[in-house]
């Protein structure tokens, strides 16, 4: 060959110019950087480079340009880049808790809500439905344009005719009511205040559907102000509930779950884990935590509060005789002995009560005072505003109506017609009305009686500001342009007083007079707004009413006598579920899917029985059977229809049913999943999701009550199975068919306190992992390694993770029939395990299952085509595109936790796949998927690193299961980072993993859940 | 081929003191007229079955593979039960042909071909499930080590499915291959007697590879079928054993077991008999070949049966006692399911049918009686289908955690699917009972002509 030829031939300029590693250009990939060590952006950080950009949008965004579509830019916002996410905060306006959000916006849409750590109350946990609340946004069915008597109509006619209406009234002196639920907006609550001050006769009525108007009542009694005390659950350490299920759905869940679990995070020595104990008449997701939880008909709740506010007046020395009480449903030592443990923790010690008797509520008042709560366990001087309707008032307003006495009336945020008993009997009074006016963003039961309807904003859009506690403020802000031509309730009232402003300007309006003047800083008012829109929220000194301390209110108060319940009746208990509530989520398919985190039922509501009672009266699970009951005011007799449901750990006498179904409109949900001959609609035989048991609540003598109620329990013959994701086993293998020693599976463990104490280790069920190893490790993590340990003590089991991972995931809803089918997609699950406790209780076991990320799994060598590997980090992979969907993983998998695409999982409704997460694939039918332990967050943790040439920190990345989780449950990090708190959490001597004896080596692990117990009796620990 | 050290006491091996002519007549009558009202009977049902089949499949090719009753803890069931039970199935016709062959088992001669036959149609309706129960089938070609330009994309060799490929394909191919060389002899008998230069006789010649019938055709001919013989039998065991490894290699209580392997050679040849002796009865009856399938045939055969049935009774009392040896709850528990759980029914069924049923086959009244050799036959093979549904369905939907149990249910199409294997396997079997000689004549006449000098010629 001719080797003179020394002319140099090139492909390109850069090969001539650079000659680059030409082994470097061979490769299709890139080695990920190898960031370590120790610096990193902190969410602050991050937030605030965001923020300076936001500041100016947000304040630019006030005034409002014609153009209503989010998508696409035609002209590219300068500070928006496309694939980039950017951050907002804001206010969850899922429910009146009011918690502190972070929205991640992409492309100039928000796909995702969470929590946000700088709020106060919240600290950066967010629940179930608060989360999935950002679905509500793209819901198609959203009233985008006012309505006139049921036809859509322009605003300006709208507008036009109500002012004029309105104008008469005026000059009439007719009356107008404003109906709302509570309003923790400050300012809604005094635009709503101005906008009625022109009218001679006019009233703000707030109520809510889910009821704790006889606590704030007995509040007024015993310290002079109808406020919702601020309950302190990190600072207790003796809790004793009745009937509040403060987990799950009671007032502020995510805010009690915050306190409740720093109060159990057996830091410190000795161990730092509050006593709670539980009185309650079905089984909720509060009392399957706690360390004694006993189940009692809702009229012996009564009687208990009342030997235990007369054994704690006793050792306080107070004058209080809750009347001549029949003995206790409980053994009295046991009650000496709470009553001991609340005394002794005095000042640390916290009495809560869900019921709707004002004198329960008082005793329990007393009870705080006996035991010193009030200062510290309870804050009244800097009280909640999460709830403060008034249940006397909603009284005096249907009974208004009734009588034809309203000229007005507005509603807002609330659904009267079916939150109340009567709802038909609301419906007809409303439609003499001759001005209803519903803000309702849907057609509902109230909306569509309304003469208009003005359709707010989905608080997405919305300017606003929450003070769920006082002098913790929150604003709401817009992170996309309205869809639709909704506009929000302020700008309406504005236009209709006849002075238009834009909410933005009315917000800050407000802020500047009345917000801005309790300020702790002394910065500038725009320093202080621009600060709050960045933060999110700011703390002001609070504005609370005056209280008194507790006075002798209490002194004559009687334990109300129950009337006794006849044999073969049972006692109704309505109850909100953790997705529903009241049913404001009623539209929220994944809220519907979402099991429940104690019956894992989803797609329905059901009349839950103990397994006794089922027995007694002959039912099994799924059987159908009749509620009657009549009401004991009107003699009219109510009856509804559902499948049975067996509880364990609910009393026998009781039967349970879920509030928030059967809702208007949810007919739309008759043909989500996929259609197929064997398929069966998600619908019940009424066409809805669920059936309404508001007919069962009873609105009297000032208060809504929702417990107490007779009714007779029939069979009606017919079967309708529920679509339940875990049915009723418990940890043990049934009976019959269990191994010798082999009843109880070594799933979940746990322990006791006093165990605990001794020895950190005790509980272990010493999973023999085995140790020695014939080959050489198959993968040696030079890099990271990720992990993840999940605390089972701190877990409440409240299914926010399983909707963050399904909003940050793109998981399908699948519906009702794939559900009963095992075919639910969710890639985190909580397995719920019964077991007995003590008393002949039932304890409950929450336990987040997710791909385990197995060193040695079992998944990956039986791929035939090799879909499913294992990352040089310990992240076993899902390559969607490689998978041909032979199952043989699912099969393999001894977690169980593999997904299969049985079908192509409808996402039709074009507006709402814009909340699908564009940095996640939407898997086709026939492929597996699983957890990726979010690697899309990994990925841009690192993309973020390399880019700031940082190593990424420890707490660099988070999944979405673990940022919203607002116990803290979720730990998840490098495991080859000794620094890094999993790799802390992994060396605690309450670690376990689950099969590890199957030597799988999974990358995920769990703590030990500890309990107090009666054995731990003699234990002194705060003595 | 050698002579057999035949005794006179043994009944001769065809009935009816057959001439070589007779032979060629007898088993070539039914291709020569026209079909029977039974014959299209039989495939104007097996058709019908066939067509439900195939609708059903096209239906969940296009709707998702959620049309069967699978869900998230049993993601296997009603298809792999019919894929192991048709690799099951296809075990007689090669077990027949070849180990019987080299054991110099000269019964077989009136059986091989159709049990071959058998074989094949079997293994073609198996190989149809692996690849429609993929969630994606239409990439089922990525199953195979096919180059591609896809970078590394490979397979992956530690799964065993990809030992399934394999192993069936391999046998596939060796059982066809062995029976199409049997045939030989047969297609030039059949040639011959073609009158005429119609298309018929152009196949059967094309077929029969100029077959001249001379001592040297014949030589080199036994010289191949001995060393296919060869090839095949190591094959007979290695098949299911692989399949079993499906099972085996996995972790799930109840399926990982070392005694799969011989365990399900066991099982597989039982049933292929069973399916061999159902067949056999049915044909003899039908196509009136009484004279060559005899008494001795379906004695013979019974015997076998009962033989593989205490093999597989074996495996299930050890199954059964090493879960218990083992100590481990888990698959203690996966036993202790299997008996008595929710799919107890379908245990007592395999029990019963593939334990107690065949051990009446001690008694020779039994034996003799065919009417009831065909009920128990019949027995074996639904037995056989509820031991793979209940090895598969069973484990699976309640293995380790209890939150994830489940339970199966199978779907309408899946027993459509059922039926269209059937269907398919009988179409076809109706289908060689009428264009093909399905007993073996030149082997048969090698039996016949030794009867008749060992007996010293007609009597």
């Amino acid at each position: 060959m001719p080797t003179q030829n020394r002319k140099r031939y090139w492909k390109s300029r850069e090969e001539r110019d650079g000659a680059p590693d030409p082994a470097a250009t061979d490769r299709e990939f890139f080695d990920t950087p190898a960031v370590t060590g120790a610096a990193y952006t902190t969410r602050r950080g991050f937030l605030t480079a965001a923020g300076f950009g936001l500041a100016g949008a947000a304040l630019s965004s006030c005034s409002r340009a014609p153009v209503v579509q989010a998508i696409p830019y035609l002209v590219q916002p300068e500070e928006v880049t496309p694939g980039r996410p950017y951050f907002y905060a804001s206010t969850c306006g899922g429910c009146s808790a009011g918690c502190g959000l972070i929205v991640r916006n992409r492309d100039g849409r928000p796909v995702k809500l969470e929590g946000n750590p700088d709020h106060p109350a919240s600290r950066g946990g967010l629940c179930a439905a608060g989360q999935a609340s950002i679905l509500g946004l793209y819901d198609s069915q959203r009233l985008t344009a006012p309505m006139r008597d049921g036809q859509r109509a322009s605003w300006a006619d709208v507008d036009g005719a109500i002012r004029t209406t309105l104008d008469d009234i005026r000059t009439q002196g007719g009356a107008v009511r404003f109906l709302t639920g509570t309003v923790t907006s400050p300012t809604v609550r005094s635009l709503i205040g101005a906008f009625l001050k022109p009218f001679p006769n006019a009233r703000h009525v707030a109520y809510d559907a889910l009821s704790t108007s006889a606590l704030l009542d007995a509040c007024e009694q015993t310290h002079g102000a109808r406020v919702l005390p601020r309950l302190r659950f990190d600072r207790a350490e003796v809790i004793v509930s009745f009937d509040a299920d403060f987990l799950g759905t009671w007032i502020s869940p995510v805010e009690y779950t915050v306190g409740y679990s720093a109060g159990r995070t057996l830091r410190g020595d000795p161990p730092r884990l509050s006593y709670h104990a539980q009185f309650e008449s079905r089984m909720s997701l509060t009392g399957g935590r706690a360390d004694w939880r006993i189940a009692l008909a809702p009229a012996e709740i009564g009687i208990v509060i009342g030997h235990l506010a007369e054994r704690l007046a006793r050792m306080a020395d107070m004058p209080l005789a809750p009347g001549a009480l029949p003995p206790a449903p409980v053994p009295a030592a046991r009650l000496d002995e709470l009553a001991d443990r609340l005394w002794r923790a005095r000042g640390r010690s916290l009495v809560v009560c869900a019921s709707q008797d004002t004198s329960l509520q008082v005793l329990c008042n007393a009870m705080n005072h006996a035991v010193g709560a009030y200062g510290t366990t309870i804050d009244v001087e800097r009280p909640s505003y999460q709830r403060a309707g008034n249940d006397r008032d909603l009284e005096a307003l249907r009974d208004e109506l009734s009588a034809g006495g309203v000229a007005a009336l507005f509603i807002a945020g609330v659904n009267p017609v079916y939150d109340l008993p009567d709802g038909d009997g609301l419906a007809q009074a409303l439609r003499t009305v001759p001005l209803v006016i519903s803000f309702a963003d849907h057609v509902d039961e109230t909306s569509s009686v309304a003469r208009y309807v003005c359709p707010d904003r989905h608080f997405l859009e919305c300017w606003s500001d929450t003070e769920a506690v006082a002098g913790v403020v929150s604003l709401t802000q817009p992170v996309i342009r309205p869809l639709g031509e909704s506009r929000q309730l302020i700008e309406s009232l504005a236009v209709w007083s006849g002075a238009p402003m834009s909410a933005c300007d009315l917000v800050r309006a407000h802020w500047t007079q009345q917000i801005y003047p309790r300020r702790r800083t002394d910065a500038p008012f725009r320093d202080f707004w621009e600060r709050a829109v960045h933060d999110g929220v700011v703390e002001v000194t609070p504005d609370a009413p005056a209280v008194r301390p507790f006075g002798e209110a209490a002194r004559g108060v009687m334990v109300p006598e129950a009337p006794p319940l006849p044999d073969g009746d049972f006692a109704l208990v309505l109850y909100p579920t953790v997705g529903m509530l009241d049913g404001r989520h009623a539209h929220n398919p994944w809220l519907h899917e979402l099991p429940d985190p104690t019956t894992k039922v989803t797609w329905d509501n059901y009349a839950s029985f103990s397994p006794e009672a089922a027995g007694r009266i002959g039912i099994a699970d799924g059987d159908v059977v009749r509620l009657e009951s009549s009401d004991g005011l009107t003699g009219a007799t109510k009856v509804i229809e559902l499948s049975a449901h067996l509880q364990p750990g609910q009393h026998d006498r009781v039967v349970a049913v879920a509030l928030g179904y059967g809702r208007m409109g949810t007919d739309r949900f008759a043909k989500v999943g996929p259609q197929w001959i064997e398929g069966r609609t998600t619908v019940g035989t009424n066409g809805l999701i669920g059936v309404s048991a508001a007919g069962f609540r009873t609105l009297a003598n000032g208060v809504l009550r929702d417990t107490g109620r007779l009714v007779r329990v029939t069979k009606t013959g017919r079967t309708r199975p529920l679509a339940a994701t875990q049915s009723h086993h418990m940890i043990a293998v049934p009976a019959a068919l269990a191994p010798a020693g082999g009843a109880r599976r070594p799933i979940v463990e746990e322990t006791t306190l006093a165990a605990y104490v001794k020895d950190p280790t005790a509980g272990s069920l010493g999973h023999a992992e085995p140790t020695a190893d014939l080959w050489p490790p198959d993968h040696p993590y030079t890099g990271h390694r990720w992990a993840m340990v999940v605390d089972l003590n701190a877990c409440t089991g409240c299914a926010a993770c399983v909707i963050g991972c399904q909003v940050e995931n793109n998981v399908p809803v699948v519906g009702r029939d794939e559900v009963r089918r095992h075919r639910e997609m969710h890639w985190i699950r909580i397995d719920r395990y019964y077991a007995d406790g003590d008393d002949g209780g039932v304890d409950v076991i929450h336990q987040p299952m997710l791909c385990q990320h197995c060193e040695h799994a079992s998944c990956e060598v039986v791929c035939p085509v090799l879909a499913t590997v294992h990352s040089s980090e310990g992240l076993n992979q899902q390559i969607y595109n490689r998978c041909v969907g032979t199952r043989y993983c699912a099969n393999n998998c001894p977690y169980k936790v593999r997904r299969f695409n049985w079908f192509d999982y409808p996402r039709e409704d074009r507006l709402q796949n814009l909340v699908l997460n564009p940095d996640v694939v939407v898997r086709s039918r026939g492929v597996m998927e699983k957890c990726s332990m979010c690697i899309q967050r990994i990925q841009n943790a690192r993309i973020e690193a390399a880019r700031l040439g940082q190593p990424l920190g420890p707490n660099a990345v988070e999944t979405a299961c673990q940022q919203s989780c607002p116990a803290r449950a979720i730990t998840f990090g490098d495991a080859n980072d000794p620094e890094s708190p999993v790799s802390q959490a992994r060396t605690s001597p309450r670690y376990f993993r689950v099969l590890a004896e199957l030597n799988v080596k999974p990358a995920v692990g769990y703590l030990r859940l500890v309990r107090h117990r009666p054995e731990d009796g003699g234990e002194r620990r705060h003595g | 081929m050698a002579d057999m050290d035949v005794g006179a006491l043994r009944p001769p091996l065809i009935a009816g003191h057959k001439t070589l002519a007779q032979v060629t007549e007898d088993v070539c009558a039914p291709m020569d007229g026209r079909p029977t009202a039974l014959w299209w009977i039989g495939l104007a049902i097996s058709v019908l079955a066939l067509s439900l089949g195939v609708a059903a499949v096209w239906y969940m090719f296009v709707t998702g593979i959620g049309t069967w009753g699978l869900n998230r803890t049993v993601g296997w069931a009603l298809a792999i039960t019919n894929f192991v039970f048709w690799i099951g199935i296809g075990h007689a016709g090669t077990l027949i042909s070849a180990i019987l062959f080299l054991l110099r088992q000269r019964w077989r001669t009136s059986v091989n071909r159709a049990a071959e036959a058998m074989t094949i149609f079997a293994v073609i309706c198996a190989a149809i499930f692996p690849v429609i129960h993929m969630g994606r089938a239409w990439l089922a070609y990525w199953m195979f080590p096919v180059p591609n330009m896809r970078g590394s994309l490979w397979v992956n060799f530690l799964s065993p499915l990809m030992w399934d490929v394999f192993a069936i394909s391999t046998y596939f191919t060796i059982s066809l291959v062995f029976w199409y060389v049997g045939l030989i002899p047969d297609l030039a008998t059949v040639r011959d007697r073609i009158r005429g230069n119609g298309p018929r006789k152009r196949l059967f010649s094309f077929f029969s590879l100029g077959w001249s019938g001379s001592a040297r055709t014949w030589h080199h001919y036994e010289a191949v079928y001995l060393l296919l013989a060869a090839l095949g039998t190591p094959l007979v065991i290695s098949v299911h054993s692989i399949v079993s490894m499906d099972f085996a290699t996995s972790l799930i209580p109840g399926w990982h077991t070392t005694i799969f392997p011989p365990y399900f050679v066991a099982g597989a040849i039982f049933s292929g008999m069973a399916m061999v002796l159902t067949l056999m009865l049915v044909a003899r009856k039908t196509m009136r070949l009484e004279d060559y399938i005899t008494l001795r045939h379906v004695d013979v055969m019974t015997k076998f049966v009962l033989f593989t049935g205490s093999l597989v009774g074996l495996a299930y009392g050890t199954e059964f006692f090493i879960a218990f040896y083992s100590g481990n709850p888990y698959e203690q528990f996966a036993y202790t399911n299997r008996a008595f759980g929710p799919f107890g029914w379908a245990f007592a069924i395999m029990v019963i049918c593939n334990v107690v049923l065949p051990q009446l086959f001690w008694s020779k009244r039994v034996r003799t009686n065919l009417a009831v050799v065909f009920v128990i036959s019949l027995c074996v093979n639904v037995g056989m289908w509820f031991e793979r549904f209940v090895i598969i369905v069973t484990s699976l939907h309640r293995d380790y955690l209890p939150s994830s149990w489940a339970d199966y249910t199978p779907t309408m199409i899946e027993y459509a699917t059922l039926i269209g294997s059937f269907g398919l396997f009988f179409t076809c079997f109706l289908l060689f009972c009428r264009f093909l000689p399905m007993i073996a004549i030149g082997e048969v006449k090698s039996v016949v002509a030794h009867d008749a000098r060992s007996t010293g010629g007609p009597r």
